[in-house]
């Protein structure tokens, strides 16, 4: 069964303030309600104003993602009562949006950008005791409100979860490229999904937190759907829930017609007319296909490499590029990153930007290699400690007292040892069958914590059958 | 030295008497600055936020609200000397014609039995008895300076939209709220005009123009050129109509000329400004939930059933007839037909005014089509012949243009008003006719 999903995207837009006043947005770990003023709280008398540079922002969103850009637009009350909502309304943009009618190409297709518009975000909910369908109570922390929130729209263009996750990566690259996102923050990243399969009913799972999320949420519901359908039962038109526990969507209300928001303009706001002239007075950074290509040509790396590289995160990109400017060897730099730092990252759950990794931390532990201090098994030890405690490569080995063994007798005597104790590989070897060589080598290595080299224990071996 | 004390203990006999305020502070604070308002006492209505002085906007929902903050139009105030002389009443929100629509109801000075107007009635009440040197600081959305001033025979100006900052204005409808002021002449109505008037960063909507000193078109001129609109003379009282025409007369005889004109728009402007200021009003009262501030009963019920208990308790009757009607004209199937054409009609109305104003200097007609009504009378009104008092008022205000309403005489024991309309940003020749007139009546 064909699969039809859009998607609603809430982007928290990085910003120095917030977008209507002068509070902070470092919202994260601060004590609830300290980073409020009258406008964020809604007090009476007071006016919203707005944040050019989060239009700024927005507008470069606009170009990156192929879309026209409205040369006067309007923000407009979307009305509904909601304890998040210091107003009962939220500050956001109706009629005429930012930007619309663009789209972002992914391996398979273009995906279709509806619009992209600026709104502020809602307090945050604490449910306490439990969660939004059990909980007795909420608390409210108006940090969050008022923060820029960048919604991109698209059309229904998606037709299974591969190509909404490949979306929302390269969706995340750009914008961390534009410098107006930090795709390392879980919460930065919100998604409403619309979702209906060939003969039943659209579901709208809301709030969905986070990239890996969206995908076990809809590929949950692509399963749930089907097999109503299979059942021959029918998908009702609702709103679900994902519950990220559970890993499954539950319903959250039925929804029979459009929620009427009773949208009226901003009357404290005036229209903002976005000139030619001013889009063109803000610099478009780098963008990450030019990157890679870039990166391929500047550096001669793999393409395959490069995408990983710059689609990871633009922080991993610049990672790349740092250590690139004291390390000659780039082809051993990439696959380094893209092999053993990128799964050390994703075995702590981190990511480059929240870890301690230094550019000439790493670039010490290849130029290890490279001196023989250490062989590649041994970098690959210490890269396992190296990434969660930031603790130097060279200290590392020192501290474990990981050099090598470069003494011929000594490796020797080791070596005699092992071919006592393993008897039979030596007679296979012996015999033609070369994996027992490659048997004993490990052995070898198992035994000297890989403190060796394993091309000297091969010729040893060898030497000694 | 002025004696505060003194002063206080007048305003507390006015209080008592006609009940202008809803709130006087326990002891009036000495200004820390000297300027232009030193030794002038300055009432605010009550939607304007006073720091550490409670405001209500006349509603029960915020009965012991304290602000955390002064309205910009405050800080000025007492930059320049300004003494704050207490919060004075209003209809819920600015909702009324009469200033009958709250908690606090003002008594009209000519009459007890009668009302003061709305919806700054209590800034008309006390600006009429004060027997001090006094300025009220008013506001008018669609005419609340220009009816209370005409029931209290005072002078009422209302500045072009956007000519005072709106930070600190207990919001009824943004596009149309206009804080102003109320004086006993137009002189001092003139001087607090300079000195809360300018471009304010925190309000989007304010006018980056720059500073006047108004007081400065306080002079006689009698070579303005007068437009006097025939619709805004049908359906008014006789008496009123004799005085305004007296008025012109008295105007044409020291050489002012006048011609008749017509503004074709008028009658839309009525459905049109309230689909408005409803529309805006509705989701502006959406924040008074019992959440944060203001009138908290128990806790209990969902969110949804606290809401309502919250709002159904301490909204009044007209507060809630606005937020029901302003939520249709807005609800799908209805905005197009409703508030978006109302939003059309409104530059119609806007056009109408600037045609005129290419050939005359100041459009003049009576301020209010009734005399101060008795409380007994009101009572019977159903809420369209409520609304219907504007129809003289909405226009100017629906356009955002500057107007003064000043005293042409009385019919009886009671005052009539004039209404001096003028170009946007056109102060000057509002001030300049008013003053005239108030010099050769």
């Amino acid at each position: 069964m064909r699969a039809v999903i859009g998607l609603e995207i809430h982007v928290h837009m990085l910003s120095k303030s917030k977008l209507f006043c002068s509070c902070p947005t470092d919202y994260e770990g601060k004590e609830p309600n300290t980073l409020v003023c009258p406008i964020c709280l809604g007090f009476p008398g007071s006016k919203p104003k707005v944040n050019k540079k989060v239009i700024e922002n927005a507008i470069l969103a606009a170009r990156a993602l192929n879309c026209k850009i409205n040369p006067e637009i309007f923000f407009s009350r979307k009305s509904y009562f909601y304890p998040d909502m210091a107003k009962n309304y939220q500050i956001s943009q109706y009629e005429i949006p930012l930007a619309e009618n663009g789209y972002l190409e992914i391996s398979s297709k273009k995906i279709r950008i509806k619009r992209i518009h600026i709104e502020e975000d809602p307090a945050k909910l604490i449910h306490v005791g439990g969660d939004i369908t059990t909980s007795q109570y909420v608390l409210i922390d108006y940090n969050r409100a008022g923060i820029p929130l960048l919604e991109i729209v698209t059309e229904p263009d998606f037709s299974n979860t591969k190509e909404v996750r490949e979306f929302l990566f390269k969706l995340s690259s750009i914008l961390a490229h534009l410098e107006i996102f930090n795709p390392s923050k879980e919460a930065s990243l919100r998604v409403d999904a619309n979702i209906s399969l060939d003969g039943g009913a659209r579901t709208e799972i809301k709030n969905i937190t986070g990239f890996a999320n969206v995908q076990k949420a809809l590929d949950y519901e692509i399963v749930r759907q089907a097999n109503l359908i299979r059942l021959g039962q029918k998908v009702e038109r609702e709103t679900r829930h994902f519950d990220e526990e559970r890993r499954v969507t539950v319903s959250l209300r039925k929804k029979e017609f459009e929620e009427d928001y009773g949208y009226i303009f901003d009357p404290d706001l005036t229209k903002i007319e976005i000139t030619q002239k001013w889009i063109k007075s803000i610099s478009m950074p780098e963008l990450p296909d030019a990157r890679v290509k870039r990166l391929i040509k500047k550096y001669g790396i793999p393409a395959e490499q490069a995408n990983i590289i710059v689609y990871t995160d633009k922080a991993l990109a610049d990672f790349f590029e740092n250590c690139a400017k004291i390390y000659a060897d780039r082809k051993k730099l990439a696959r380094w990153i893209v092999t053993d730092l990128l799964k050390c990252l994703n075995w702590n759950k981190i990511t480059i930007r929240e870890s301690k990794v230094k550019p000439k931390d790493f670039v010490q532990l290849l130029k290890m290699i490279d001196r023989k201090v250490i062989s590649e098994a041994l970098a690959k030890e210490i890269i396992k400690e190296y990434v969660p405690t930031g603790k130097s490569p060279a200290k590392i080995v020192k501290e474990r007292k990981l050099v090598m063994i470069k003494d011929r007798r000594i490796l020797e005597k080791i070596v005699k040892e092992i071919l006592e104790k393993n008897k039979k590989a030596v007679a296979d070897y012996r015999a033609g069958k070369e994996k027992a060589l490659e048997f004993l080598v490990g052995q070898v290595l198992m035994k000297m914590e890989k403190r060796v080299d394993p091309k000297i224990v091969r010729e040893i071996i060898k030497s000694l059958i | 030295m002025i004696d505060l004390q003194k002063i206080l203990e007048k305003a507390k006999a006015i209080q008592k008497e006609y009940s202008p305020f809803v709130t006087l502070p326990e002891k009036l604070e000495k200004p820390r600055s000297r300027g232009r308002l030193s030794g002038i006492m300055i009432s605010v209505k009550d939607n304007i936020c006073t720091k550490g002085l409670e405001s209500t906007a006349g509603s029960q929902i915020l009965r012991g609200y304290v602000p955390p903050f002064d309205a910009t139009c405050i800080e000025k105030v007492k930059a320049e000397g300004g003494i704050i002389l207490g919060k004075t009443a209003m209809d819920e929100f600015g909702f009324g014609s009469f200033c009958t629509n709250s908690f606090v109801i003002p008594k009209n000075p000519f009459d007890k039995e009668r009302v003061c107007g709305g919806s700054s009635g209590g800034a008309g009440c006390i600006t009429q008895l004060a027997d001090f040197p006094h300025i009220a600081i008013a506001e008018s959305t669609g005419g609340s300076i220009s009816c209370p001033a005409a029931f209290c025979g005072v002078v009422g100006l209302t500045p072009t939209y956007g000519r005072v900052s709106r930070w600190g204005l207990i919001d009824y409808a943004n596009s149309l709220d206009k804080i102003g002021v109320m004086a006993k002449n137009v002189r001092d109505a003139a001087l607090l005009l300079s000195v809360i008037a300018g471009y304010d960063e925190r309000d989007s909507t304010s006018l980056n123009v720059p500073q006047e000193d108004f007081t400065k078109y306080c002079k006689e001129n009698f070579k303005m050129r007068v437009a006097v609109p025939k619709e805004y003379f049908t359906g008014i009282d006789e008496k009123i109509e004799k005085s305004v025409w007296q008025a012109i007369k008295k105007m044409e005889s020291e050489g002012m000329r006048y011609q008749e004109i017509s503004l074709p728009h008028t009658s839309y402007a009525l459905p049109s400004y309230y689909l408005i200021a409803m529309a805006e009003a509705s989701t502006n009262l959406a924040k008074f939930c019992g959440i944060r501030y203001g009138f908290q009963p128990e806790l209990k019920g969902n969110f949804d059933e606290y809401f309502s208990e919250v709002r159904g308790k301490a909204f009044g009757q007209e507060a809630k007839r606005r937020i029901i009607l302003g939520t249709y004209a807005r609800m799908a199937g209805f905005r197009d037909a409703y508030y978006l054409k109302a939003l059309k009609v409104r530059t119609k109305v806007i056009e109408d005014f600037k045609r005129v104003f290419k050939n005359f200097d100041v459009i003049v007609a009576p301020t209010m089509p009734i005399l101060p009504p008795r409380f007994d009378e009101i009572a019977k009104l159903e809420p369209i012949e409520v609304y219907m008092m504007d129809i003289l008022t909405v226009a100017p205000n629906l356009a955002g243009i500057p107007m003064i309403s000043l005293p042409c005489g009385f019919v009886g024991k009671l005052p009539v008003g004039l209404h001096i309309m003028a170009d946007h940003l056109q102060e000057r020749n509002a001030i300049q006719a008013a003053y005239t007139y108030e010099a050769i009546k």
